[in-house]
């Protein structure tokens, strides 16, 4: 009982969170509204014990994503953030239907087999299991990984580095 | 794992005396604070308000509470061109992450041992990953107050203050790394345990790197001086929480003091022993449960741990001056980053050794690598001295 009313005011949050990040023109709140459903959905993730899961979640997304997307909003010019305007567009119609679409797609395995099946065992995520799994089979994706976020982070730097801003003596001001 | 059905009261009886004892500690460190450096600059500090309608001072205390009074009364002043909502909730968002984070500390309090089923939700497996997690969410709070205020100077502050508290946030996270090596375990509850069995972390070489590489870059991220630099007084006014008043100061204010307080929390749990102390033993079975000699004894621990990091604060904040925005990026990502990378394989090496069971072999390791963190630390300093220039005045002179 107390999950279910749980998961309800978690996915209440997370789909008002994610409705008013499209529909916001105003940037920064759009990008708050996202990280209320980056939230919600950790709160989800939490519900089903997958607690390693949900503290990443936010580790990544709340913490290093979001502020990532408001650096960049930060140091684009011409973005000031107070136009408040809602978005509107023409095509509203088909993209619906485009996200019915996907929707019913990405659940058809689940359709297909509807009276959903009892839970065979318990499910025990623990944090000292995925350790083991990604240490043991995993262990060369992980590696891989890490070296290609390694690469991408010195390419960063990189070409951060390449671009010199001219000095402010210089300018004709 | 599963999780017993907890009824609202017991939730409560978890929650509410930890928000009441920790904002009661604000109110005590905030006279304790205004005392100390009043001691420090050779001043008395606050000396007046005790009991009301009486000239009886008690050294002032009463000064926290006609603080509040003042802060709540005070008129909330919102300016014209802010974003009202974002105003508003920016000094929420701040108090909540360093309010949430206090639940993950191995706090053994006698009341919530009364439940067995209490225990549980405290002891999460996660509790570690999840405390940075929570408080990283701080940087936004600040971050929102600095953008909606429509202020340059509080914009200011806030990208002063996301830049920092990203920067520092990767040696904080580092040096808890090594006590999770060690311990094998994110939960909390385990690594006191660890400890109480074997040996407080802050007494090995590497323990002790880790101790201070913490320490340092955990006073950067809850912005206490000399890492203040996103409220620095003499070049942006106050920073993030330049127009804020009244109430909406007082939360941030609460927030800052909370935050550290969880962090020295953190700090106390992975190098200090958590709530171990004379009058103590850990069980072995019931994890985070422990024996003391009357109850409470194990919390008293705790709390007096924290407040000996609290007083370092104090009196760092009292003895050394700013840092500029420079040396702040240099220290962090020239110094901190490469020895708290180094220190993290001297761990791996020394939790190898001691897994040998010999002490000859365990003695050597700790020479060696206490050798190595010192030359590494020294070296780094070495490095990084000729490359601080003299400042260049851009706009003055």
């Amino acid at each position: 009982m107390n999950e279910v009313v749980a998961f309800w005011i978690l996915s209440v949050i997370a789909v008002f969170g994610a409705l008013v990040a499209v529909r916001k023109r105003n940037l920064i709140h759009g990008v708050f509204a996202l990280l209320v459903f980056f939230a919600g959905l950790s709160g989800l993730f939490l519900l089903l014990l997958a607690e390693f899961i949900a503290a990443v979640q936010v580790l990544v997304y709340i913490g290093a994503v979001g502020i990532l997307l408001l650096f960049a909003i930060m140091l684009t010019e011409r973005v000031t953030g107070d136009d408040d305007r809602r978005v509107t567009s023409r095509g509203w119609f088909w993209g619906l239907v485009v996200t019915a679409a996907v929707f019913v797609v990405l659940l058809l395995p689940a359709i297909q087999q509807l009276p959903p099946p009892k839970a065979a065992q318990t499910i025990d995520p623990s944090v000292k299991e995925l350790g083991h799994k990604l240490m043991n089979p995993y262990v060369v994706t992980l590696e891989v990984l890490a070296l290609l976020l390694t690469a991408a982070l010195i390419g960063a730097v990189t070409a951060a580095q390449g671009v010199r801003m001219p000095k402010e003596e210089d300018s004709p001001e | 794992m599963s999780l017993e059905p907890l009824t609202l009261t017991d939730i409560l009886i978890a929650t509410v005396p930890l928000m009441l004892i920790f904002a009661t500690l604000f109110a005590f460190t905030t006279w304790l604070e205004r005392k100390a450096l009043a001691r420090i600059q050779n001043r008395i500090g606050p000396n007046k308000v005790g009991i009301p309608c009486t000239r009886i001072g008690l050294f002032g205390l009463g000064q926290p509470a006609a603080d509040g009074i003042k802060m709540i009364f005070k008129e909330d002043i919102v300016p014209r061109g802010a974003d009202r909502l974002f105003h508003l909730l920016a000094p929420i968002l701040a108090l909540i992450p360093a309010m949430l984070v206090l639940c993950f500390l191995p706090l053994n309090f006698p009341w919530i041992k009364n439940i067995q089923g209490l225990v549980k939700p405290f002891m999460l497996d996660g509790a570690v990953i999840f405390f940075f997690a929570i408080t990283g969410l701080n940087t936004l709070a600040v971050f929102m107050a600095g953008w909606a205020s429509r202020n340059k100077y509080s914009l200011l502050g806030g990208i002063r203050a996301v830049a920092q508290m990203v920067s520092y946030e990767i040696p904080l996270v580092l040096s808890a790394v090594i006590v999770v090596m060690m311990v094998g375990s994110l939960n909390a509850a385990e690594i006191v345990k660890e400890q109480a069995d074997e040996y407080w972390f802050i007494l090995s070489p590497w323990g002790f790197t880790a101790f201070v590489i913490f320490f340092i870059a955990a006073l950067a991220e809850t912005n206490r001086s000399p890492f203040d630099l996103p409220e620095a007084e003499s070049e942006i006014i106050a920073g993030y929480f330049t127009e804020y008043s009244g109430f909406k100061f007082a939360l941030f204010f609460l927030g800052e003091y909370i935050a550290m307080f969880a962090i020295s929390g953190l700090a106390v749990t992975l190098f200090l022993g958590g709530g171990d102390g004379p009058g103590v033993t850990m069980n072995p079975e019931d994890q985070g449960l422990a024996t003391e000699a009357f109850p409470g004894l194990s919390a008293v621990w705790f709390l007096a741990k924290i407040f000996a990091l609290i007083a370092v604060m104090i009196w760092l904040r009292g003895t050394l001056p700013r840092l500029r925005v420079d040396q702040l990026m240099g220290f962090a990502w020239k110094f901190m980053l490469p020895l708290s990378i180094l220190n993290i394989l001297v761990a791996g090496f020394a939790w190898h050794a001691e897994q040998l069971d010999n002490t000859i072999i365990t003695v050597i390791t700790w020479v060696i690598s206490f050798a190595v963190l010192y030359g590494a630390a020294s070296g780094l300093n070495q490095l990084n001295r000729g490359k601080v220039r003299p400042r260049e005045y851009k706009y003055a002179e």
